[in-house]
């Protein structure tokens, strides 16, 4: 599984770096990464435009991916992903607040991530408090809605200081739709040592989550801490969003996908979060070709592509849990 | 005019004869709907006279009485700008009241919203494609295409979730409303931007380019859709009886539900068409009525949720005309904030159940 996924990977990065408004073959992609030359065009493409947004789109739908599985894992519930619970448009709101604020800030580097997951995980604890109250518990229906409930509250809050703010607008035009031609490859190296720490995290979470799908009661007697195992995979699944939409702005439905997609072939956890990892790139990397191609000489937006995946597995995953 | 009491439940009722027909009116609750009336009627003089040229009210209240006491330049804004803007906002506000009452009644579930399960984005991809492929159509035949589009996305989301009444239908409507917005946002992306901005503004909802030559077609509509929803209202309300005992007793359940899904999305195609995409006023008003003056008669939830619907829209519009001069937010904006807490309060109330 875990080789079909990294084969995957491969032909669908190759296949990235060889289309688009110019066709480059597999053997200048090959003599570029031998040795490149600043003098050819070819090799200047794809130093400085198709290999970072690569790079972006890699380690983008990777994070999106880990961070749905967390969610789904942590909540035992399908739809967990950070566009619907609110995670994505918590963190934009965040950023555009960190933009717009005379606060001092540089959000560069490390900050961007940092205040995108902070964003994103208030959002989230409001819609889980919310969701989790009543008899019933966090139902399907309670979790969208409170989720879309928020999600709309933040958003309308974000366009409100756009439309009042040209110069916060004009920074974040492009990144807010979600779209990874505007990708901010400093980010992706600045966020590498979170994402080692959230991939640790991660690492952890996963050995108890299998206990925990069978219940809270199961799984302490089964001695997993589990608040603390919640607390660490809800900071976990924040940072792997913060950090997605710290790069690419707020793109929604991967989160959903891979995770069910991937425990259909692994139920184990454990496995599931390199599997997740690796899916959530392939898939990312595809849907940004699509966006890239679909409409030359335009290109669409990478969350589009994906939203086009993405609401009909939704509705289907709907109609199969609610009988 | 005669009253009397029967033993039917109709205490506080008044019953009115005008020739053949006879029709009842709540003495309390109509007393509470024209004092919400007059409510809208002196918010909207407050509004006319507020923005970036202010208009003391006398000089508002002189226009009427034909003895002008405006500058011409005063008389410019208050007629061509601000007049269609407001009596806009009361029609689009109404007409989004009674479509969300109706959807609420139709399916029987009070999320039920035109905007949230997809029909409005319906409406906005259709009368979208119209306006970019035949510019010339006219203006009146844009709601009635939207309806189509809107009445399509509706039968999509009842084949699917097989049922109205419960929450699958709902979250499938929800999917669904992704969906289309994602199809929407490529139709514009696939335009050059200074084409898109336009209609950009379009589909958030905004008021700004209200002009007097919508008015007849908004108004007849909202009056022709709210009438038939007035004369169905009876049956809807036997139908929350449940399907089975409303037929026991004798109503046309397929008709009753045909002229509500028909009315409901008209009235959202025909605000579409006119303003744009504005969200949770359908959600919202129905329920702020029911707090006020009670479930007890649909008729009354539909006249009080228009007319919510019209304060609503009207205030939220006139919050984001003036509140940031000389910027003007959009009123889609404004009801976010206000809708939100709205709808957290419903999910609240219905914790235990949902």
């Amino acid at each position: 599984m875990t080789l079909v996924l990294v084969a995957m990977l491969i032909i669908a990065a190759l296949l990235y770096m060889m289309s688009g408004p110019r066709l480059i073959t597999p053997m200048t992609i090959l003599s570029a990464s031998g040795a490149l030359d600043p003098h050819n065009f070819d090799h200047r493409i794809i130093e400085t435009i198709r290999l970072p947004r690569l790079l972006a789109a890699m380690t983008t739908g990777a994070c999106l991916g880990l961070s749905g599985l967390l969610l789904q894992g942590l909540l035992r519930n399908p739809l967990g992903e950070p566009h619907i619970l609110g995670l994505n448009a918590g963190a934009t709101l965040a950023v555009i607040l960190a933009t717009a604020l005379p606060l001092g800030i540089p959000l560069d580097g490390m900050a961007r991530p940092v205040i995108a997951a902070c964003g994103g995980g208030i959002v989230f604890l409001a819609t889980i408090v919310f969701a989790s109250a009543g008899k019933t518990g966090m139902t399907l229906l309670k979790v969208t809605f409170c989720g879309i409930a928020f999600s709309a509250l933040a958003s309308a809050l974000s366009s409100a200081i756009l439309i009042l703010d040209d110069d916060t607008l004009d920074k974040v035009r492009l990144w807010m739709v979600g779209d990874l031609s505007a990708a901010r490859i400093d980010t992706v190296g600045a966020s590498l040592g979170l994402l080692g720490l959230a991939l640790g995290a991660a690492f952890y979470v996963s050995t108890c989550l299998n206990a925990l799908a069978l219940g809270d009661d199961v799984a302490t007697s089964l001695g997993v801490p589990v608040r603390k195992v919640r607390f660490i995979g809800i900071v976990a699944a924040a940072l792997f969003s913060g950090i997605a939409v710290a790069i690419a702005g707020p793109i929604g439905f991967v989160g959903l996908i891979v995770p069910n997609l991937v425990r259909r072939f692994a139920p184990d956890y454990r496995a599931s979060v390199v599997l997740s990892a690796l899916c959530g790139a392939v898939l990312l990397v595809l849907a940004d070709l699509a966006a890239r191609l679909i409409m030359l000489p335009h290109e669409i937006p990478t969350g589009l592509a994906t939203a086009f995946i993405g609401a009909p597995v939704f509705i289907v995953l709907v109609a199969r849990a609610i009988r | 005019m005669t009253s009397q009491t029967n033993n039917y439940s109709t205490a506080g009722y008044k019953l009115f004869q005008v020739g053949q027909f006879e029709f009842r009116l709540h003495a309390a609750r109509s007393i509470i709907l024209s004092g919400l009336g007059l409510v809208l009627v002196c918010l909207g003089v407050f509004s006319l006279g507020l923005g970036s040229q202010d208009i003391a009210p006398g000089d508002i209240f002189s226009l009427l009485t034909g003895g002008t006491t405006l500058s011409p330049s005063d008389h410019a804004i208050l007629v061509e700008l601000r007049l269609p803007r407001l009596v806009l906002a009361i029609i689009c506000g109404a007409m989004l009241g009674l479509s969300g009452a109706a959807m609420q009644s139709l399916t029987r579930n009070g999320l039920a919203d035109p905007g949230l399960l997809g029909v409005r984005e319906g409406c906005i991809l259709v009368i979208l494609f119209l306006t970019l492929t035949i510019p010339a159509m006219p203006m009146a035949l844009r709601p009635i295409l939207g309806t189509i589009g809107g009445l399509a996305v509706a039968a999509a989301t009842v084949s699917i979730a097989r049922s109205t009444s419960n929450l699958r239908f709902v979250l499938i409507g929800i999917g669904i409303s992704w969906l289309l917005s994602a199809v929407i946002a490529m139709v514009l992306v696939s335009l050059d931007s200074s084409d898109a901005q336009p209609l950009l503004l379009w589909i958030t909802g905004s008021l700004s380019s209200a002009t007097w030559n919508v008015v007849p077609v908004a108004f007849s509509l909202l009056m022709f859709n709210g009438l038939l929803l007035l004369l169905a209202s009876r049956s809807s309300e036997i139908l929350s009886l449940g399907a089975q005992s409303a037929i026991g007793l004798g109503v046309n359940l397929r008709r009753t539900s045909i002229i509500q899904l028909v009315a409901a999305t008209m009235l959202s195609a025909t605000c579409v068409s006119t303003i744009g995409g504005v969200g949770f006023i359908g959600l919202i008003a129905p329920h702020m009525t029911k707090l006020v003056i009670g479930n007890n008669s649909h008729a009354s939830v539909l006249t009080g949720s228009a007319v919510f619907g019209g304060l609503l829209l009207l205030g939220a519009d006139t919050i984001g005309r003036v509140s940031f001069l000389p910027l003007q937010l959009p009123a889609g904006i404004i009801l976010a904030a206000i809708g939100v807490p709205v709808l957290l309060m419903l999910l609240w109330k219905r914790r235990d159940e949902l």
